[in-house]
């Protein structure tokens, strides 16, 4: 089995203030700490364990820093065999698409049976990334997965669905599954562990050693565009019903029925 | 499976031949009332190299919570505890630790710190005082280092706090690290990350031999008994700050406004007292506060009950339902009139201030870290 896991470089919000730059579109990280990005972890974890139950390899694709090669020596700790860290300011990388085309311009061209991603991105919420790279691969996919049983030449992935629903579906491969958070227990990469993976591959490259003509990923190839940031503001409505406790409940009932609550 | 260091064996390591199986380490743990931990079969067992894999699956190892009250009593001086360590090393290094362990244990790797916490809000406790920070460049006498907990957990941020502002009515020559402090492992070395303990060590004695400090001063006792035994090439004497105040109280540099007419008995955190032998200094802070009757435990100094709080306890929860050890302590304390349990470390602070609650003692008692107390009598 060879996989492909595609993760992501991305601050932790939940401890620090979260200040808007002057410029409006961009946020003040100085004060955040930087970690992988949760639901990629857990995919990270996913293709050890894949790799430990059926053979092959995993490779580390993500864009990012140079500080990002902690997050990624972790990874080769885990178990992964080598890495690609693609840098290059010219990625419109707030856009799922422009992210997902750099992405499939690493693994294009590559023998694969896998590629696994997070779900979704912590930092901007997006959920697109996966779902846009199985496209440009031109391979199918499933999306939140949060069990993956490997076929001969096929996975069965259970989706999480809307409700606690859960979906099984059947995709030949190659396929992209991108992974939700609960399905395996992340292990620790001890620091003698990452030491030792020193040793193993970690590529740098740019848009230009991927033959990705920067007019498909940069700004003016995205159609989206980052107007400006902000911090909602802080509201607050609150009704107090007053009454003997039928009455309150009548209230509350004719509040959320017309609410459409109920 | 060969776990071994530099051509030696576990049992080498350790010094395992040399227990006599005389049980005084089991015979005074003070865990085995509450937990199946029985060290002295550890020691046995741990011989055996091919039972080591088999025996870092046992759920007990977590059980220790590095009180060293096993090694005191070795009459072979040797650490029983440290063969629970050693096989804590077997399992953080298969990657398999419990997921609150193995988040503590990077966030150390990544921020300097076990409590997820970002480096760049290490000194957030300082926002409104001066606070003299330490030049690399520039002599100093006393060179401050916050432990994580009390730098980043808003409870003891107060230690901190008040700490600064009996130096500065002192005017004592000091100067604190700032952001780039991290830190001193004593958990990671509990918890069995070597790798991660030696890298740690090796990173602080460089950062730290550049200040030009007569001696390092910590608010921690943990980090105070870290740095003066696992830290051998540090250049400078470390002291907990208990030591510098008796020193400073001694000289009559610092003194108290007001009186205290208190009962107060203090709880001698492990890594004080019996790690560091340090047992009169806060007594004597104590009773120089006017009015302040201190009583004394039954089990003190040497013998002090263990709060739990070490040993890297506060990212494993013990399977044991059993009254912890913390409760007992609080329970000594309401029986003999205690009005104000006094601790100097910050992890006693936590654990005995949750036993207190838990027993509904809030209205009757108060757990109080000791620069608490002074920092209200300055006032």
């Amino acid at each position: 089995m060879k996989t492909f896991v595609c993760i992501k470089y991305v601050p932790d919000t939940s401890e620090a203030e979260v200040k808007v730059n002057p410029d409006g579109t961009s946020v003040d990280s100085s004060r955040f700490s930087f970690d992988i990005n949760d639901a990629d972890n857990y995919a990270v974890e996913e293709s050890v364990l894949i790799k430990e139950a059926h053979g092959g390899s995993v490779t580390i694709v993500s864009i990012g820093p140079k500080e990002s090669e902690v997050m990624i020596r972790m990874a080769l700790a885990k178990g992964a065999d080598n890495a690609v860290r693609v840098e290059d300011s010219r990625i419109a990388a707030y856009d799922p698409l422009m992210v997902a085309r750099t992405l499939a311009g690493v693994i294009k061209g590559q023998e694969f049976d896998l590629v696994l991603t997070g779900c979704m991105a912590s930092d901007d919420g997006q959920m697109a990334t996966g779902v846009a790279l199985a496209e440009l691969l031109g391979v199918s996919h499933a999306a939140m997965v949060k069990k993956l049983e490997i076929l001969d030449g096929k996975v069965k992935a259970h989706r999480e669905l809307e409700g606690g629903l859960m979906e099984v579906v059947e995709l030949s491969l190659p396929a992209v599954i991108t992974i939700q958070t609960g399905i395996n227990e992340p292990r620790y990469a001890p620091i003698r562990g990452i030491r030792e993976a020193q040793k193993k591959e970690l590529k740098v490259v740019n848009l230009d050693d991927l033959g990705i003509a920067a007019d498909q990923v940069d700004v003016s190839a995205s159609k989206i565009v980052l107007e400006k940031l902000y911090i909602p503001e802080v509201v607050s409505k609150a009704e107090i019903i007053e009454g003997e406790p039928d009455e309150k409940a009548e209230k509350l009932a004719s509040i959320l029925v017309k609410g459409g609550l109920v | 499976m060969m776990m071994s260091t530099e051509n030696q064996t576990f049992a080498e390591k350790l010094d395992l031949f040399g227990c006599i199986q005389c049980g005084r380490c089991t015979g005074g743990c003070p865990v085995t009332v509450r937990t199946n931990l029985n060290v002295r079969r550890f020691v046995y067992d741990a011989k055996n190299e091919e039972m080591l894999e088999e025996l870092s699956k046992l759920a007990e190892i977590w059980d220790c919570t590095a009180c060293h009250t096993c090694a005191v009593r070795c009459p072979k001086g040797l650490k029983p505890l440290e063969v629970l360590f050693g096989l804590r090393t077997l399992v953080v290094e298969s990657g398999k630790t419990q997921p609150t362990v193995r988040d503590a244990l990077e966030s150390v790797f990544r921020e300097g710190n076990p409590w997820e916490k970002p480096r760049a809000t290490r000194y957030d406790w300082m926002e409104g005082l001066e606070v003299k920070i330490a030049d690399p460049e520039q002599p100093v006498e006393n060179l401050f280092f916050v432990c994580c907990t009390i730098a980043y957990d808003p409870r003891v941020q107060i230690v901190a706090k008040n700490l600064v502002k009996i130096l500065n009515q002192a005017g004592v020559d000091y100067g604190f690290i700032g952001e780039n402090e991290s830190c001193c492992g004593s958990e990671v070395f509990a918890l069995g990350e070597e790798g991660l303990f030696e890298m740690t060590v090796e990173d602080n004695t460089e950062f730290l031999n550049e200040f030009q400090a007569r001696q390092l001063v910590t608010l921690s006792p943990h980090c105070f008994t870290t740095f003066r035994t696992r830290y051998p090439d540090l250049n400078k004497p470390v002291l907990h700050y208990t030591q510098l105040l008796d020193q400073l109280l001694q000289e009559g540099k610092i003194s108290w406004n007001q009186d205290l007419p208190k009962k107060i008995v203090f709880h001698d955190p492990c890594y004080l007292g019996k790690q560091s032998l340090v047992f009169d200094e806060p007594r004597r802070l104590l009773k120089s506060i006017q009015g302040v009757e201190l009583l004394e435990f039954d089990r003190s100094r040497e013998r002090s009950l263990c709060c739990e709080g070490g040993g890297g306890k506060m990212w494993v929860e013990s399977e044991s339902k059993a009254q912890r050890l913390a409760e007992t302590r609080i329970k000594d304390a309401k029986e003999m009139g205690a009005e104000i349990v006094a601790v100097a470390c910050p992890f006693c602070v936590l654990t005995l201030e949750d036993a207190m609650k838990a027993l509904g003692y809030e209205e009757e008692m108060r757990v109080a870290e000791i620069t608490e107390l002074l920092g209200e009598l300055l006032a």
